[in-house]
């Protein structure tokens, strides 16, 4: 079985209802490949996050298939690692042992992981802060914390639900470079959801736009990597943009 | 913050002294209003004789015992009906009977059951220092956010390990909060307890003095009741402080 033809993941004709609420996910397709970075943008309530949980395991489709290196999607793979909206530490513990956690709930924790770990933190700019407790750490520093816990596993995928989305816009642009790195570094499969439009733009290498339960259009994304601070002044970056912020009206209005 | 402390010594001592002139002028009877001159003297008594002492390790004891068990039966069932939720609907208005129901109103049925002396005081505290325990127990068990249990089953966490490294850590601070609640209710339910079913302790001693129309005893008994409450009190501050040592403040989600 070739995984190169293979879409890492793989979303056909999926569909979700949280109870008896109309659907917030309809009949939506979303082929991601190996090693892709995918964005996902929308407004409030357009399904972004639910679409985003459905690839994660955490709700299981009403209709459709999901599947994941091809094979059927049941429950939280270990593939896949998932960022949250909040940084979503323990606060009784220590930033080491935050980012420790994915290990140690499920073996004894070695001198190796704790190497690995210290090495993860320094890689994402906070290596200082090790023995720190979360209500210590700003904002950013916690992101970054979630995100070296994320990645401690190295899963082959990464899953984001709007991670930066409460970081003030300097220290996001530092951690949408430190995230571009480490992606590219290991070649994760990311998919990342986002309100931002520029960040969509930034960070992929596909955007799909999503409008009331469904992938209104996707484009892709032709900018040259390494990708840095400069082409967020290019013309080309803006004029994408634009494209897709007029798009996103006329999806709107079409179902309006 | 050292100049407020001093003022309220000075308030302390300016109240306690209006209080022995207000008595001495007005001549009113010992039996009615003691000095607090006479009570310091009843209490510095008590305690040099040793006759306080006995009464005082038996409160202590009752206090502590069934704030114990009432706590752990209390911790151990919010847990349960945490987790368990058909449990929870199941045997609620039980429980919420049992705690409506005065618990006071209940000892003379434990004195039938458990006799005069310590046991029906500790069943009494314990079943009052119960009630807290399970409801925050109960609360605190949902206070961690949707996006953490989200965390721990993307981890494929075990039910057990949410239980024990998510729940009941994120609950620890409202949980010690009902300990809180706990420590002065159980101090309440011993003495009053004994005031009931008791043949020794703070609360008989009491009734004894009652019986004697000795005021100044009461007052002195009461001093010891307050300082005793404090410190239990205290305890649990520390242990509070203690067992939440690694929270910082800050905002977290």
């Amino acid at each position: 079985m070739s995984t190169d033809a293979q879409p890492f993941l793989d979303l056909d004709g999926v569909a979700y209802a949280y109870g008896d609420d109309p659907p917030t996910v309809t009949g939506v397709d979303l082929r991601v490949p190996a090693g892709a970075f995918h964005c996902l943008v929308g407004r409030s309530g357009s399904g972004k996050t639910t679409l985003l949980k459905l690839a994660a395991g955490l709700l299981r489709p009403g209709a459709g298939a999901a599947r994941i290196q091809g094979a059927p999607i049941d429950g939280p793979a270990p593939a896949v690692g998932f960022v949250f909206q909040t940084p979503s530490l323990l606060e009784w513990r220590t930033v080491l042992d935050n980012v420790l956690l994915p290990i140690s709930l499920k073996r004894q924790v070695t001198a190796a992981d704790r190497a690995a770990a210290h090495a993860a933190l320094e890689r994402i700019g906070i290596g200082g802060h090790a023995q720190r407790y979360p209500g210590q750490l700003s904002g950013g520093q916690q992101s970054r914390t979630a995100l070296a816990r994320a990645l401690i596993t190295e899963p082959p995928a990464l899953l984001m639900d709007e991670p930066f989305a409460a970081l003030d816009a300097i220290t996001r642009e530092g951690l949408q470079d430190d995230l571009l790195r480490l992606a590219e570094d290991r070649r994760t499969t990311v998919l990342f959801v986002t309100h931002d439009i520029a960040e969509a733009v930034y960070l992929g290498d596909h955007v799909s736009v999503m409008e009331r339960g469904r992938i209104a259009f996707d484009m892709p994304v032709a900018l040259d990597r390494p990708r840095a601070v400069d082409i967020r002044y290019d013309p080309g970056f803006n004029a994408l943009c634009r494209d897709i912020r007029r798009q996103m009206a006329a999806a709107s209005r079409m179902a309006a | 913050m050292s100049g407020m402390r001093l003022i309220s010594v000075l308030l302390f001592v300016l109240l306690m002294l209006a209080w022995e002139v207000g008595v001495r002028l007005s001549g009113a009877s010992a039996m009615v209003f003691p000095a607090p001159m006479a009570i310091a003297a009843t209490l510095w008594d008590g305690l040099v004789t040793g006759f306080l002492w006995p009464h005082i390790w038996v409160t202590a004891a009752e206090t502590l015992a069934g704030f114990a068990l009432g706590c752990v039966i209390g911790f151990a069932a919010g847990v349960l009906l945490a987790e368990v939720e058909v449990l929870r609907r199941l045997v609620w208005p039980y429980v919420l009977a049992s705690q409506v129901v005065p618990k006071l109103a209940l000892g003379p049925i434990f004195i039938i059951w458990f006799g005069f002396g310590m046991t029906s005081t500790i069943v009494i505290t314990a079943l009052i220092c119960f009630f807290p325990l399970l409801e925050n127990t109960l609360t605190g068990l949902a206070a961690a956010t949707p996006e953490k249990r989200d965390l721990f089953r993307m981890l494929r966490a075990s039910r057990m390990q949410t239980l024990l490294r998510l729940k009941i850590p994120s609950g620890l601070p409202v949980i010690l909060a009902g300990v809180r609640v706990a420590i002065v209710l159980a101090l309440v339910g011993a003495v009053v307890g004994e005031f009931i079913g008791g043949d020794a302790g703070l609360g008989a001693s009491i009734i004894a003095a009652q019986g004697m129309m000795d005021s100044t005893l009461m007052f002195a008994l009461f001093i010891v009741i307050t300082l005793m409450g404090m410190a239990f009190y205290h305890c649990t501050v520390v242990l509070e402080r203690w067992l939440l040592r690694g929270w910082h403040k800050g905002d977290t989600q």
